[in-house]
């Protein structure tokens, strides 16, 4: 199989000539200008391109774990102002958007309020042109206390900040805002987890991060020799020095099909084993990579 | 030195022209194949996507799904429906599903009951006559009831 590597190749005047008259509009699949390298290259390595879960879907976990909302877990809204470096503004950017998903999820509209607006700042600061416009706050105003609408909103201005930052070249940013969400939903994890009785699917749902770590870090140390990357990165390698001894166990089941709903349903199973010392030391040094971060 | 200057300009003026209608290109995709997502999925707030140069080539995009979740996986390629191929293995490569068995369904959704590491197979429809293109793939999901 012939996988997708980088194509790059100099800039030259008939490539100009080439991108002037690629756009004929006689084929849906646009013809591609043959020196477009960066855009697929964008958190892809070695023509694999890595995805993190979502943070909003495990602040519903938390949620369903009958667990109370507790502020005293987020990164306070007003500390936006206070980062400076894009690193900085770049990580809480992915912070404040799993702030804002959890907020929304325990229908707290006030504070949902307040996160955005730190989101939008931050995104603002970067650059980020659009995906916080005065359209989408509208929006988002418009429809608070509809939890629904609210979550789809949130993910469609995470996604437009994420394809701007990938059109602009601006990879290292885009991973960065994946790196804050994830820490930020597995911090959650873990502190709830702590807080309450054990409660096995917080307990599953944090050695589940394993996959996802080793995906951000293969993001990340593209940019290794960046200088504030290169201690972030190396925390993360001892967070899966962790994970490596987190063990499971997967078997495969056919999956049933319904087509007329167009829909597979994933039968598979997988076991989980992690011990309460590989959580204990999680939580340790999440909470450190963390502090670190929100400062 | 005012030849220099010109070649500079040309290259720097190329170089963005390139990227905006690059951008542009992926925007008007992503925006089109998004419209299977919204309302009623959950955008995961990233959008993938790779250049395909030959229907021979396959971008590969590896993710978890969370048990407990619906997912809508919607992949893209150009403006119309149909113009991208793509298939679900599981981390051990047993094929889950593929649109290729369903008219190249643009999106399809997944009930997760248990946590899955996969991976997302994508490459050109070559039956629809396009030799190289933009693959973009979104995933949107919500909570089972």
């Amino acid at each position: 199989m012939n996988r997708i590597k980088s194509h790059v190749m100099l800039l030259s005047v008939t490539s100009l000539l080439a991108m002037g008259c690629g756009n004929d509009g006689k084929k849906e699949t646009e013809d591609v200008p043959p020196i477009d390298s960066t855009q697929s290259t964008i958190l892809n390595v070695n023509g694999e391109i890595f995805s993190i879960p979502s943070p909003i879907q495990t602040s519903w976990l938390l949620k369903n774990s009958g667990a109370a909302y507790s502020k005293t877990i987020l990164n306070p809204a007003n500390k936006a102002a206070g980062y400076s470096t894009n690193f900085a503004k770049g990580v809480n950017l992915g912070i404040y958007g799993a702030d804002l998903g959890y907020v929304t999820i325990y229908d707290q509209t006030q504070d949902a309020l307040g996160y955005l607006n730190s989101a939008k700042k931050l995104a603002d600061d970067l650059g980020v042109a659009g995906a916080f416009d005065a359209q989408t706050v509208g929006r988002f105003q418009k429809n608070l206390g509809n939890q629904d609408s609210m979550l789809v909103l949130v993910g469609v201005a995470y996604r437009s900040s994420d394809a701007y930052l990938k059109n602009n070249d601006r990879n290292d940013v885009s991973g960065l805002v994946l790196a804050g969400g994830w820490i930020e939903s597995l911090y959650f994890a873990c502190n709830v987890y702590k807080a309450k009785s054990p409660n096995e699917d917080i307990k599953r749902r944090i050695a589940e991060q394993k996959s996802s770590l080793q995906s951000l870090i293969k993001l990340l140390t593209q940019f290794y020799s960046q200088p504030e990357y290169t201690e972030f990165v190396d925390n993360l390698n001892d967070l899966q020095t962790v994970y490596d001894k987190v063990e499971f166990k997967y078997t495969y089941q056919a999956p049933s099909i319904d087509p007329v709903n167009k829909m597979t349903i994933i039968n598979s199973t997988t076991e989980v084993k992690i011990t309460p010392e590989q959580i204990e030391t999680i939580t340790q040094k999440i909470k450190a990579i963390r502090d670190q971060i929100v400062g | 030195m005012k030849k220099g200057i010109l070649k500079l300009v040309l290259i720097v003026g190329g170089f963005v022209m390139v990227n905006t209608t690059s951008a542009q290109v992926n925007d008007t995709v992503a925006n089109a194949c998004a419209k299977h997502l919204e309302r009623q999925f959950i955008s995961d707030g990233q959008q993938y996507r790779a250049l395909l140069m030959n229907t021979e080539e396959t971008a590969e995009f590896h993710t978890t799904l969370y048990g407990g979740s619906i997912y809508r996986i919607a992949a893209c390629s150009g403006l119309s429906d149909g113009n991208l191929v793509f298939t679900v293995y599981d981390s051990e490569r047993h094929l889950l599903y593929s649109n290729k068995d369903y008219k190249n369904a643009s999106f399809w959704d997944f009930k997760i009951n248990n946590t899955l590491d996969c991976i997302i197979e994508a490459k050109l429809n070559g039956e629809g006559g396009q030799s190289s293109g933009r693959a973009v793939i979104l995933i949107g999901f919500k909570q089972q009831k």
